[in-house]
Protein backbone atom coordinates (compact mmCIF):
# COMPACT_ATOMS: atom_id res chain seq x y z
CA UNK A 1 0.00 0.00 0.00
CA UNK A 2 1.00 3.43 -1.09
CA UNK A 3 1.59 5.64 2.25
CA UNK A 4 0.24 9.33 1.74
CA UNK A 5 3.42 10.77 0.74
CA UNK A 6 3.60 8.09 -1.98
CA UNK A 7 0.57 9.54 -3.52
CA UNK A 8 1.60 13.28 -3.12
CA UNK A 9 5.06 12.71 -5.37
CA UNK A 10 2.83 10.66 -7.64
CA UNK A 11 0.05 13.18 -7.95
CA UNK A 12 3.05 15.77 -8.04
CA UNK A 13 4.27 14.25 -11.24
CA UNK A 14 1.19 13.84 -13.39
CA UNK A 15 -0.09 17.19 -11.90
CA UNK A 16 2.56 19.76 -11.53
CA UNK A 17 5.56 18.30 -14.20
CA UNK A 18 3.73 19.23 -17.22
CA UNK A 19 3.68 23.09 -16.07
CA UNK A 20 7.48 22.68 -14.99
CA UNK A 21 10.35 24.58 -15.94
CA UNK A 22 13.61 22.54 -15.44
CA UNK A 23 17.08 22.96 -14.07
CA UNK A 24 17.32 19.40 -15.32
CA UNK A 25 17.83 21.16 -19.24
CA UNK A 26 20.69 22.24 -17.38
CA UNK A 27 22.10 18.25 -17.51
CA UNK A 28 23.56 17.87 -20.79
CA UNK A 29 22.94 14.09 -20.59
CA UNK A 30 19.15 14.60 -21.47
CA UNK A 31 20.44 16.23 -25.01
CA UNK A 32 20.38 12.74 -25.96
CA UNK A 33 16.65 12.59 -25.85
CA UNK A 34 14.76 13.05 -28.94
CA UNK A 35 13.47 17.03 -28.65
CA UNK A 36 9.60 15.95 -28.05
CA UNK A 37 10.54 13.36 -25.01
CA UNK A 38 13.02 16.32 -23.35
CA UNK A 39 10.68 18.40 -22.08
CA UNK A 40 8.32 15.68 -20.43
CA UNK A 41 11.38 14.18 -18.61
CA UNK A 42 12.40 17.31 -17.90
CA UNK A 43 9.65 18.49 -16.08
CA UNK A 44 9.39 15.05 -14.61
CA UNK A 45 12.73 15.47 -12.56
CA UNK A 46 12.32 18.86 -11.91
CA UNK A 47 9.70 17.72 -10.05
CA UNK A 48 11.14 15.25 -8.73
CA UNK A 49 13.48 17.15 -7.22
CA UNK A 50 11.23 19.87 -5.50
CA UNK A 51 9.90 16.66 -3.71
CA UNK A 52 13.72 16.11 -2.62
CA UNK A 53 13.72 12.93 -4.55
CA UNK A 54 17.40 11.95 -6.01
CA UNK A 55 17.08 12.54 -9.80
CA UNK A 56 20.46 11.05 -11.21
CA UNK A 57 18.58 7.54 -11.53
CA UNK A 58 15.60 9.26 -13.55
CA UNK A 59 18.12 10.37 -15.58
CA UNK A 60 19.78 7.09 -16.33
CA UNK A 61 15.97 5.09 -16.92
CA UNK A 62 15.72 7.92 -19.58
CA UNK A 63 19.12 7.54 -21.06
CA UNK A 64 18.89 3.72 -20.99
CA UNK A 65 15.27 4.25 -22.74
CA UNK A 66 16.73 6.54 -25.33
CA UNK A 67 19.53 4.11 -26.12
CA UNK A 68 16.92 1.34 -26.86
CA UNK A 69 14.67 3.49 -28.92
CA UNK A 70 12.33 3.41 -27.01
CA UNK A 71 9.28 5.78 -27.88
CA UNK A 72 9.19 8.83 -25.84
CA UNK A 73 6.18 8.02 -24.05
CA UNK A 74 7.54 4.38 -22.91
CA UNK A 75 10.54 6.81 -21.59
CA UNK A 76 8.52 9.29 -19.70
CA UNK A 77 6.41 6.36 -17.95
CA UNK A 78 9.06 4.50 -17.04
CA UNK A 79 10.68 8.22 -15.56
CA UNK A 80 7.42 8.65 -13.37
CA UNK A 81 6.66 5.17 -12.51
CA UNK A 82 10.55 4.77 -11.17
CA UNK A 83 10.31 8.51 -9.38
CA UNK A 84 7.11 6.99 -7.61
CA UNK A 85 8.89 4.11 -6.36
CA UNK A 86 12.06 6.30 -5.06
CA UNK A 87 8.81 8.09 -2.69
CA UNK A 88 7.50 5.26 -1.95
CA UNK A 89 10.96 4.02 -0.79
CA UNK A 90 11.61 7.08 0.82
CA UNK A 91 9.12 6.73 2.95
CA UNK A 92 9.64 3.56 3.85
CA UNK A 93 13.68 4.06 4.33
CA UNK A 94 13.10 7.47 6.19
CA UNK A 95 14.08 10.74 4.82
CA UNK A 96 17.83 10.02 5.42
CA UNK A 97 18.11 7.47 3.44
CA UNK A 98 20.77 7.95 1.09
CA UNK A 99 20.50 8.25 -3.08
CA UNK A 100 21.94 5.15 -3.76
CA UNK A 101 19.35 3.15 -0.84
CA UNK A 102 16.37 5.07 -2.40
CA UNK A 103 17.61 3.84 -5.78
CA UNK A 104 18.00 -0.21 -4.34
CA UNK A 105 14.98 0.39 -2.35
CA UNK A 106 12.73 1.12 -5.81
CA UNK A 107 14.21 -1.74 -7.20
CA UNK A 108 12.96 -3.86 -4.61
CA UNK A 109 9.38 -2.64 -4.51
CA UNK A 110 9.58 -3.18 -8.16
CA UNK A 111 10.65 -6.50 -7.62
CA UNK A 112 7.12 -7.22 -4.86
CA UNK A 113 8.97 -6.13 -1.61
CA UNK A 114 6.22 -4.58 0.40
CA UNK A 115 7.20 -1.28 1.92
CA UNK A 116 7.31 -3.16 5.52
CA UNK A 117 10.20 -4.95 4.18
CA UNK A 118 12.25 -2.01 3.54
CA UNK A 119 11.24 -0.81 6.94
CA UNK A 120 12.13 -3.91 8.80
CA UNK A 121 15.48 -4.38 6.87
CA UNK A 122 16.52 -0.51 8.11
CA UNK A 123 15.31 -1.52 11.35
CA UNK A 124 17.91 -4.49 11.27
CA UNK A 125 21.01 -2.50 9.72
CA UNK A 126 20.68 -0.13 12.01
CA UNK A 127 23.02 2.74 10.84
CA UNK A 128 24.72 0.61 7.97
CA UNK A 129 23.60 0.72 4.49
CA UNK A 130 20.80 -1.04 3.62
CA UNK A 131 21.84 -0.92 -0.38
CA UNK A 132 23.45 -4.47 -0.44
CA UNK A 133 20.52 -6.13 1.18
CA UNK A 134 18.06 -4.11 -0.95
CA UNK A 135 20.14 -5.43 -3.86
CA UNK A 136 20.48 -9.07 -2.91
CA UNK A 137 16.44 -9.09 -2.28
CA UNK A 138 15.76 -7.71 -5.61
CA UNK A 139 18.12 -10.09 -6.99
CA UNK A 140 17.16 -13.21 -5.43
CA UNK A 141 13.63 -12.41 -6.92
CA UNK A 142 14.86 -11.96 -9.67
CA UNK A 143 16.26 -15.20 -9.65
CA UNK A 144 12.89 -16.94 -8.80
CA UNK A 145 13.41 -17.20 -5.43
CA UNK A 146 9.52 -16.76 -4.05
CA UNK A 147 9.37 -12.78 -2.28
CA UNK A 148 8.65 -14.34 1.00
CA UNK A 149 11.43 -16.32 0.77
CA UNK A 150 13.63 -14.11 -0.34
CA UNK A 151 12.75 -11.63 2.42
CA UNK A 152 12.59 -14.21 5.16
CA UNK A 153 16.52 -15.06 4.19
CA UNK A 154 18.22 -11.72 3.26
CA UNK A 155 16.05 -10.24 6.95
CA UNK A 156 17.65 -13.37 8.79
CA UNK A 157 20.82 -12.24 7.79
CA UNK A 158 20.88 -8.42 7.77
CA UNK A 159 21.12 -7.52 11.57
CA UNK A 160 24.66 -9.32 11.42
CA UNK A 161 25.57 -9.52 8.11
CA UNK A 162 28.44 -7.74 6.12
CA UNK A 163 27.72 -6.67 2.73
CA UNK A 164 30.26 -9.25 1.70
CA UNK A 165 28.43 -12.17 3.76
CA UNK A 166 25.07 -11.11 1.70
CA UNK A 167 26.80 -11.46 -1.47
CA UNK A 168 28.49 -14.53 -0.49
CA UNK A 169 25.25 -15.73 0.44
CA UNK A 170 23.32 -14.79 -3.13
CA UNK A 171 26.47 -16.11 -4.42
CA UNK A 172 25.61 -19.50 -3.15
CA UNK A 173 21.88 -19.13 -3.75
CA UNK A 174 23.16 -18.68 -7.31
CA UNK A 175 25.76 -21.52 -7.17
CA UNK A 176 22.61 -23.67 -5.80
CA UNK A 177 19.86 -23.16 -8.68
CA UNK A 178 22.78 -23.63 -11.39
CA UNK A 179 23.22 -27.26 -10.03
CA UNK A 180 19.55 -27.90 -9.79
CA UNK A 181 18.10 -27.17 -6.47
CA UNK A 182 14.66 -25.03 -6.60
CA UNK A 183 15.57 -21.16 -5.82
CA UNK A 184 13.76 -21.20 -3.15
CA UNK A 185 14.92 -24.01 -1.26
CA UNK A 186 18.70 -22.45 -2.27
CA UNK A 187 17.67 -19.41 -0.27
CA UNK A 188 16.48 -21.66 2.10
CA UNK A 189 18.02 -23.33 5.67
CA UNK A 190 20.94 -24.77 4.06
CA UNK A 191 20.26 -28.02 6.17
CA UNK A 192 16.78 -28.90 6.00
CA UNK A 193 15.66 -32.40 7.50
CA UNK A 194 13.60 -33.20 4.70
CA UNK A 195 16.60 -32.73 2.18
CA UNK A 196 19.17 -33.92 3.45
CA UNK A 197 19.40 -37.63 2.20
CA UNK A 198 19.02 -36.31 -2.05
CA UNK A 199 22.35 -37.03 -3.16
CA UNK A 200 22.58 -37.75 -6.56
CA UNK A 201 23.47 -41.70 -8.01
CA UNK A 202 23.49 -43.45 -4.21
CA UNK A 203 22.17 -47.00 -5.53
CA UNK B 1 7.71 -58.64 -7.12
CA UNK B 2 5.60 -57.79 -4.01
CA UNK B 3 5.73 -54.29 -2.88
CA UNK B 4 4.22 -53.45 0.65
CA UNK B 5 1.21 -51.06 0.49
CA UNK B 6 3.24 -48.70 2.24
CA UNK B 7 5.83 -48.80 -0.49
CA UNK B 8 2.82 -48.32 -2.97
CA UNK B 9 1.60 -45.45 -1.53
CA UNK B 10 5.13 -43.58 -1.44
CA UNK B 11 5.76 -44.05 -4.55
CA UNK B 12 2.31 -43.02 -5.95
CA UNK B 13 2.67 -39.85 -4.34
CA UNK B 14 6.08 -39.22 -5.88
CA UNK B 15 4.61 -39.66 -9.16
CA UNK B 16 1.48 -38.04 -8.46
CA UNK B 17 3.74 -35.07 -7.22
CA UNK B 18 5.92 -35.24 -10.06
CA UNK B 19 2.62 -34.78 -12.44
CA UNK B 20 1.35 -32.38 -10.55
CA UNK B 21 4.80 -29.96 -10.69
CA UNK B 22 2.77 -27.54 -12.79
CA UNK B 23 -0.37 -27.40 -11.44
CA UNK B 24 0.71 -26.39 -7.95
CA UNK B 25 0.51 -22.53 -7.39
CA UNK B 26 3.93 -22.67 -5.37
CA UNK B 27 7.32 -23.39 -6.97
CA UNK B 28 7.99 -26.64 -7.72
CA UNK B 29 11.47 -28.61 -9.06
CA UNK B 30 11.01 -31.82 -10.46
CA UNK B 31 14.17 -33.75 -11.62
CA UNK B 32 14.75 -37.12 -13.19
CA UNK B 33 18.33 -38.61 -12.51
CA UNK B 34 19.00 -41.41 -14.72
CA UNK B 35 22.12 -43.54 -14.27
CA UNK B 36 24.36 -46.12 -14.60
CA UNK B 37 26.00 -47.68 -11.53
CA UNK B 38 28.64 -50.41 -10.56
CA UNK B 39 27.23 -51.28 -6.65
CA UNK B 40 28.59 -53.85 -4.78
CA UNK B 41 26.19 -54.55 -1.22
CA UNK B 42 27.79 -55.78 1.84
CA UNK B 43 27.73 -59.72 1.04
CA UNK B 44 26.94 -59.57 -2.24
CA UNK B 45 28.67 -59.88 -5.52
CA UNK B 46 29.08 -56.36 -7.49
CA UNK B 47 27.02 -55.98 -10.34
CA UNK B 48 25.98 -53.49 -12.42
CA UNK B 49 22.49 -51.39 -12.40
CA UNK B 50 20.58 -49.03 -14.70
CA UNK B 51 18.76 -46.26 -12.30
CA UNK B 52 16.14 -43.63 -12.70
CA UNK B 53 15.36 -41.48 -9.98
CA UNK B 54 12.43 -38.80 -10.34
CA UNK B 55 12.42 -35.97 -7.62
CA UNK B 56 9.95 -33.65 -7.03
CA UNK B 57 10.50 -30.68 -4.61
CA UNK B 58 7.52 -28.55 -3.23
CA UNK B 59 9.10 -24.95 -1.40
CA UNK B 60 6.57 -22.35 -0.01
CA UNK B 61 7.92 -20.21 2.21
CA UNK B 62 8.44 -21.49 5.31
CA UNK B 63 7.51 -25.18 4.42
CA UNK B 64 9.43 -27.57 1.80
CA UNK B 65 7.91 -31.31 0.57
CA UNK B 66 9.87 -33.78 -0.76
CA UNK B 67 8.85 -36.63 -2.86
CA UNK B 68 11.05 -39.03 -4.11
CA UNK B 69 11.70 -42.56 -6.04
CA UNK B 70 13.95 -44.77 -6.92
CA UNK B 71 14.01 -47.59 -9.52
CA UNK B 72 16.84 -50.16 -9.83
CA UNK B 73 17.26 -52.85 -12.09
CA UNK B 74 20.44 -55.25 -11.68
CA UNK B 75 21.91 -57.32 -13.92
CA UNK B 76 20.57 -59.99 -12.72
CA UNK B 77 16.82 -58.74 -13.72
CA UNK B 78 16.21 -58.15 -10.24
CA UNK B 79 14.36 -54.78 -8.99
CA UNK B 80 14.71 -52.59 -6.41
CA UNK B 81 11.98 -49.86 -5.62
CA UNK B 82 12.02 -47.25 -3.21
CA UNK B 83 9.96 -44.24 -2.65
CA UNK B 84 10.23 -41.45 0.38
CA UNK B 85 8.11 -38.50 1.07
CA UNK B 86 9.21 -35.81 3.93
CA UNK B 87 7.57 -32.36 4.64
CA UNK B 88 8.83 -29.50 6.84
CA UNK B 89 7.71 -27.11 8.73
CA UNK B 90 9.61 -23.76 9.70
CA UNK B 91 7.95 -21.51 12.16
CA UNK B 92 7.37 -18.23 11.25
CA UNK B 93 10.54 -15.53 11.76
CA UNK B 94 8.87 -13.65 14.24
CA UNK B 95 7.59 -16.08 16.52
CA UNK B 96 11.46 -17.34 17.87
CA UNK B 97 14.24 -14.71 18.70
CA UNK B 98 16.35 -12.84 15.87
CA UNK B 99 18.30 -15.89 13.94
CA UNK B 100 16.50 -18.90 15.91
CA UNK B 101 13.99 -21.12 13.42
CA UNK B 102 12.27 -24.28 14.64
CA UNK B 103 11.61 -27.14 12.10
CA UNK B 104 9.31 -30.02 12.14
CA UNK B 105 9.24 -32.74 9.50
CA UNK B 106 7.57 -36.08 9.02
CA UNK B 107 8.64 -38.71 6.33
CA UNK B 108 7.40 -41.90 5.58
CA UNK B 109 8.63 -44.28 2.79
CA UNK B 110 9.26 -47.85 1.51
CA UNK B 111 11.30 -50.41 -0.42
CA UNK B 112 11.64 -53.48 -1.98
CA UNK B 113 14.00 -55.68 -3.17
CA UNK B 114 13.13 -58.33 -5.49
CA UNK B 115 10.24 -60.20 -3.88
CA UNK B 116 11.89 -60.89 -0.63
CA UNK B 117 12.76 -57.88 1.06
CA UNK B 118 10.49 -55.18 1.99
CA UNK B 119 10.81 -52.22 4.58
CA UNK B 120 8.90 -48.79 5.49
CA UNK B 121 9.01 -46.20 7.49
CA UNK B 122 7.26 -43.52 8.86
CA UNK B 123 9.12 -41.01 11.16
CA UNK B 124 8.93 -37.07 12.82
CA UNK B 125 11.25 -34.61 13.66
CA UNK B 126 11.95 -31.69 15.43
CA UNK B 127 14.81 -29.54 14.96
CA UNK B 128 16.10 -26.52 16.36
CA UNK B 129 17.96 -23.78 14.00
CA UNK B 130 20.30 -21.08 14.88
CA UNK B 131 21.26 -19.63 11.71
CA UNK B 132 24.23 -16.48 11.29
CA UNK B 133 25.80 -14.90 8.03
CA UNK B 134 27.73 -17.64 6.65
CA UNK B 135 27.28 -20.47 9.63
CA UNK B 136 24.28 -22.35 11.64
CA UNK B 137 23.48 -24.89 13.86
CA UNK B 138 20.68 -27.29 14.20
CA UNK B 139 19.74 -29.68 16.93
CA UNK B 140 17.02 -32.30 16.26
CA UNK B 141 15.45 -35.26 18.06
CA UNK B 142 13.39 -38.08 15.73
CA UNK B 143 10.65 -40.48 16.64
CA UNK B 144 9.26 -43.57 14.76
CA UNK B 145 8.37 -46.95 13.40
CA UNK B 146 9.89 -48.90 11.08
CA UNK B 147 9.75 -52.04 9.58
CA UNK B 148 11.04 -55.09 7.92
CA UNK B 149 8.63 -57.57 7.28
CA UNK B 150 7.31 -58.25 10.71
CA UNK B 151 6.47 -56.27 13.57
CA UNK B 152 7.12 -52.53 13.25
CA UNK B 153 10.71 -51.52 15.81
CA UNK B 154 10.76 -47.81 17.12
CA UNK B 155 12.87 -45.80 15.95
CA UNK B 156 14.27 -42.51 18.28
CA UNK B 157 17.27 -40.44 16.92
CA UNK B 158 18.75 -37.68 18.60
CA UNK B 159 21.46 -35.60 16.38
CA UNK B 160 23.26 -32.18 16.44
CA UNK B 161 24.87 -30.41 13.58
CA UNK B 162 26.46 -27.42 11.86
CA UNK B 163 27.71 -25.37 9.04
CA UNK B 164 29.76 -22.70 7.66
CA UNK B 165 30.11 -21.05 4.50
CA UNK B 166 33.42 -19.07 3.02
CA UNK B 167 32.69 -17.88 -0.18
CA UNK B 168 32.76 -21.06 -2.47
CA UNK B 169 32.83 -23.71 0.10
CA UNK B 170 30.17 -24.93 2.37
CA UNK B 171 31.01 -27.42 5.37
CA UNK B 172 29.06 -29.28 8.10
CA UNK B 173 29.07 -31.40 10.77
CA UNK B 174 27.26 -33.78 12.57
CA UNK B 175 26.70 -36.35 15.15
CA UNK B 176 23.78 -38.44 16.20
CA UNK B 177 22.57 -41.60 18.26
CA UNK B 178 20.08 -43.66 16.55
CA UNK B 179 17.69 -46.65 18.62
CA UNK B 180 16.07 -48.71 16.09
CA UNK B 181 14.43 -51.57 18.33
CA UNK B 182 17.40 -53.45 19.95
CA UNK B 183 20.18 -51.81 17.52
CA UNK B 184 21.67 -48.55 18.54
CA UNK B 185 24.95 -46.52 16.80
CA UNK B 186 26.48 -43.62 16.56
CA UNK B 187 27.13 -41.56 13.18
CA UNK B 188 29.67 -38.93 12.99
CA UNK B 189 29.62 -37.22 9.15
CA UNK B 190 31.30 -34.15 7.72
CA UNK B 191 30.54 -33.14 4.06
CA UNK B 192 32.51 -30.48 2.26
CA UNK B 193 30.40 -28.75 -0.72
CA UNK B 194 32.57 -26.88 -3.42
CA UNK B 195 31.06 -24.73 -6.28
CA UNK B 196 32.27 -22.56 -8.54
CA UNK B 197 30.08 -21.72 -12.05
CA UNK B 198 28.60 -24.72 -13.61
CA UNK B 199 30.48 -27.20 -11.13
CA UNK B 200 29.49 -28.33 -7.82
CA UNK B 201 31.44 -30.75 -5.85
CA UNK B 202 30.31 -32.78 -2.74
CA UNK B 203 32.09 -35.10 -0.88
CA UNK B 204 31.48 -37.01 2.94
CA UNK B 205 32.90 -38.65 5.27
CA UNK B 206 31.56 -40.34 8.05
CA UNK B 207 31.89 -43.11 10.87
CA UNK B 208 29.89 -45.56 12.68
CA UNK B 209 30.97 -45.98 16.31
CA UNK B 210 29.88 -47.47 19.24
CA UNK B 211 27.15 -49.41 17.52
CA UNK B 212 25.13 -52.71 18.55
CA UNK B 213 23.63 -54.48 15.72
CA UNK B 214 24.58 -51.43 13.71
CA UNK B 215 27.81 -52.34 11.75
CA UNK B 216 31.29 -50.51 12.37
CA UNK B 217 33.43 -49.04 10.39
CA UNK B 218 34.40 -45.51 8.00
CA UNK B 219 32.17 -44.64 5.01
CA UNK B 220 32.25 -41.79 2.23
CA UNK B 221 31.07 -40.70 -0.91
CA UNK B 222 32.19 -38.25 -3.66
CA UNK B 223 30.13 -36.94 -5.84
CA UNK B 224 30.58 -33.75 -8.84
CA UNK B 225 27.69 -32.58 -10.86
CA UNK B 226 28.37 -30.15 -14.02
CA UNK B 227 25.15 -28.33 -15.43
CA UNK B 228 25.19 -28.08 -19.18
CA UNK B 229 22.41 -26.03 -19.15
CA UNK B 230 19.67 -25.09 -16.68
CA UNK B 231 17.70 -28.03 -17.45
CA UNK B 232 20.40 -30.99 -17.62
CA UNK B 233 23.21 -31.43 -15.68
CA UNK B 234 25.92 -34.77 -15.50
CA UNK B 235 27.35 -35.96 -12.14
CA UNK B 236 29.70 -38.93 -11.29
CA UNK B 237 29.51 -40.42 -7.67
CA UNK B 238 30.96 -43.16 -6.02
CA UNK B 239 31.90 -44.02 -2.39
CA UNK B 240 30.47 -46.27 0.34
CA UNK B 241 27.87 -45.51 2.53
CA UNK B 242 26.87 -47.87 5.72
CA UNK B 243 23.10 -49.78 6.44
CA UNK B 244 20.07 -47.66 7.06
CA UNK B 245 18.30 -49.30 9.53
CA UNK B 246 15.37 -47.27 9.61
CA UNK B 247 15.17 -46.62 5.52
CA UNK B 248 16.44 -50.62 5.16
CA UNK B 249 19.27 -49.93 2.97
CA UNK B 250 22.51 -51.95 3.22
CA UNK B 251 25.56 -51.02 3.12
CA UNK B 252 27.69 -50.81 0.30
CA UNK B 253 29.85 -49.45 -2.22
CA UNK B 254 28.82 -47.85 -5.50
CA UNK B 255 30.10 -45.58 -8.49
CA UNK B 256 27.44 -43.70 -10.49
CA UNK B 257 27.78 -42.11 -13.64
CA UNK B 258 24.21 -40.41 -15.43
CA UNK B 259 22.21 -37.18 -16.05
CA UNK B 260 19.85 -34.93 -14.04
CA UNK B 261 17.13 -33.55 -16.02
CA UNK B 262 14.72 -30.78 -14.50
CA UNK B 263 12.02 -28.98 -14.95
CA UNK B 264 12.42 -24.96 -16.07
CA UNK B 265 13.19 -22.68 -13.28
CA UNK B 266 10.57 -20.39 -12.50
CA UNK B 267 11.76 -17.06 -12.88
CA UNK B 268 10.05 -13.73 -12.15
CA UNK B 269 11.23 -10.25 -14.19
CA UNK B 270 11.40 -7.82 -11.43
CA UNK B 271 8.70 -5.81 -12.26
CA UNK B 272 4.89 -5.30 -11.46
CA UNK B 273 4.19 -3.63 -14.67
CA UNK B 274 1.10 -4.86 -16.05
CA UNK B 275 2.63 -4.32 -19.47
CA UNK B 276 5.14 -6.60 -19.15
CA UNK B 277 3.43 -9.22 -16.61
CA UNK B 278 2.12 -11.15 -19.75
CA UNK B 279 5.90 -11.32 -21.29
CA UNK B 280 7.69 -14.53 -21.48
CA UNK B 281 9.96 -14.16 -18.40
CA UNK B 282 13.51 -13.08 -19.43
CA UNK B 283 16.18 -15.28 -19.85
CA UNK B 284 14.20 -18.86 -20.46
CA UNK B 285 15.03 -21.87 -20.87
CA UNK B 286 17.09 -23.22 -24.05
CA UNK B 287 19.27 -19.99 -24.49
CA UNK B 288 22.08 -19.82 -26.92
CA UNK B 289 24.85 -21.39 -25.28
CA UNK B 290 27.18 -19.17 -27.26
CA UNK B 291 25.23 -16.26 -25.72
CA UNK B 292 27.99 -13.21 -24.39
CA UNK B 293 28.92 -14.11 -21.01
CA UNK B 294 29.67 -10.90 -18.65
CA UNK B 295 31.99 -11.44 -15.05
CA UNK B 296 32.46 -8.90 -12.85
CA UNK B 297 35.76 -9.01 -10.83
CA UNK B 298 37.20 -6.34 -8.49
CA UNK B 299 40.30 -4.48 -9.30
CA UNK B 300 41.95 -2.85 -6.75
CA UNK B 301 41.85 1.20 -6.81
CA UNK B 302 40.82 1.02 -10.51
CA UNK B 303 37.53 -0.23 -9.41
CA UNK B 304 36.08 -3.15 -11.15
CA UNK B 305 37.13 -5.49 -14.23
CA UNK B 306 34.00 -6.56 -16.77
CA UNK B 307 35.40 -9.43 -19.07
CA UNK B 308 33.01 -10.51 -21.46
CA UNK B 309 33.08 -13.70 -23.42
CA UNK B 310 31.96 -13.18 -26.78
CA UNK B 311 33.39 -15.72 -29.25
CA UNK B 312 33.32 -14.71 -32.60
CA UNK B 313 32.52 -11.63 -31.98
CA UNK B 314 34.36 -8.25 -34.02
CA UNK B 315 33.44 -5.63 -31.39
CA UNK B 316 31.70 -5.63 -27.89
CA UNK B 317 30.01 -2.77 -26.88
CA UNK B 318 28.55 -1.99 -23.14
CA UNK B 319 25.79 0.28 -21.57
CA UNK B 320 25.13 0.66 -18.62
CA UNK B 321 23.80 3.12 -15.60
CA UNK B 322 27.42 3.42 -14.30
CA UNK B 323 28.76 5.01 -18.13
CA UNK B 324 25.40 6.64 -18.00
CA UNK B 325 24.25 4.46 -21.01
CA UNK B 326 26.83 5.56 -22.91
CA UNK B 327 28.23 2.79 -25.74
CA UNK B 328 31.54 2.07 -24.06
CA UNK B 329 33.71 -0.16 -26.64
CA UNK B 330 35.53 -3.10 -24.56
CA UNK B 331 39.13 -4.20 -25.56
CA UNK B 332 39.97 -7.98 -27.02
CA UNK B 333 42.15 -9.53 -23.85
CA UNK B 334 44.67 -11.95 -25.15
CA UNK B 335 41.55 -14.73 -24.20
CA UNK B 336 40.50 -16.36 -27.20
CA UNK B 337 36.63 -14.62 -26.99
CA UNK B 338 37.39 -12.18 -24.34
CA UNK B 339 37.00 -8.55 -24.19
CA UNK B 340 37.27 -6.62 -20.76
CA UNK B 341 36.46 -2.75 -19.42
CA UNK B 342 37.69 -1.44 -16.29
CA UNK B 343 35.50 1.05 -14.66
CA UNK B 344 34.85 2.50 -11.66
CA UNK B 345 31.36 1.46 -10.55
CA UNK B 346 29.81 2.20 -6.96
CA UNK B 347 28.62 -0.74 -4.62
CA UNK B 348 24.81 -1.73 -5.57
CA UNK B 349 22.89 -2.76 -7.56
CA UNK B 350 23.66 -1.56 -11.34
CA UNK B 351 21.70 -2.31 -14.70
CA UNK B 352 23.70 -3.13 -18.09
CA UNK B 353 23.28 -4.42 -21.25
CA UNK B 354 26.31 -5.76 -24.02
CA UNK B 355 26.02 -5.25 -27.91
CA UNK B 356 28.13 -7.34 -30.08
CA UNK B 357 28.99 -6.48 -33.62
CA UNK B 358 26.62 -3.37 -33.65
CA UNK B 359 23.56 -5.29 -33.23
CA UNK B 360 20.95 -5.02 -30.47
CA UNK B 361 21.19 -4.64 -27.05
CA UNK B 362 21.31 -8.18 -24.71
CA UNK B 363 20.86 -8.74 -21.39
CA UNK B 364 24.31 -11.46 -21.01
CA UNK B 365 24.87 -14.14 -19.31
CA UNK B 366 26.11 -13.77 -16.30
CA UNK B 367 23.73 -11.14 -15.08
CA UNK B 368 20.22 -11.89 -13.46
CA UNK B 369 18.27 -10.60 -16.58
CA UNK B 370 14.81 -9.13 -16.50
CA UNK B 371 12.41 -7.17 -18.72
CA UNK B 372 13.24 -3.70 -18.76
CA UNK B 373 10.78 -1.27 -19.29
CA UNK B 374 11.40 -0.79 -23.01
CA UNK B 375 10.32 -3.87 -24.64
CA UNK B 376 13.24 -6.12 -23.99
CA UNK B 377 15.77 -7.08 -21.39
CA UNK B 378 18.50 -5.84 -19.13
CA UNK B 379 21.39 -7.39 -17.16
CA UNK B 380 20.80 -6.75 -13.37
CA UNK B 381 24.44 -7.16 -11.12
CA UNK B 382 25.07 -6.50 -7.24
CA UNK B 383 28.69 -5.00 -7.59
CA UNK B 384 30.04 -5.28 -3.66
Amino acid sequence: MMRASGYVVLLSLCLVAPFSRAAAQGDPRLERLDEATRPVVVALIDTARAVGLPVNPLVERALEGAIKGAPGATIATAVRRLAADLGRARDALGSGASPVELDAGAAALRAGAGPDVLTRLRRARGHRPVTMALAVLTDLVARGVPIDTATTAVLTLAATARDEDLVDFRRAVERDIAIGAPPAAAASIRVNAAAREARPGRP
Amino acid sequence: MTLGTSSRAALHAAAWSLLAARGIAAQTTATVDVGASTVRYDGFLPSGAASVTPAATWTRPGATLIARGSYLRFESGHRSLEGLIAASLFTPPALLPDGWRGEVTVSGGGSSYADFASFWHATGEARLHFVAPGRGAWMGATAGRTSYGSAARPVAVAGIGGWARRGWLMLTASASRSFIGDTAYTDVESTAEVGAGAWGLHGSVGARISSRGGGHGVYGAGEATRALSQRIAVFVSGGRYPTDPVSGSVAGRYLTVGVRIRNPTPRRPPTWDPVQRGRAPAAADGEATLAPQIEIRPAGDRGVRLLVRAPGASSVELAADFTDWHPVMLERVMEEGAWQLLLPVASGLHRLNVRIDGGKWIAPAGTTRSADEFGSEVGIVAVP
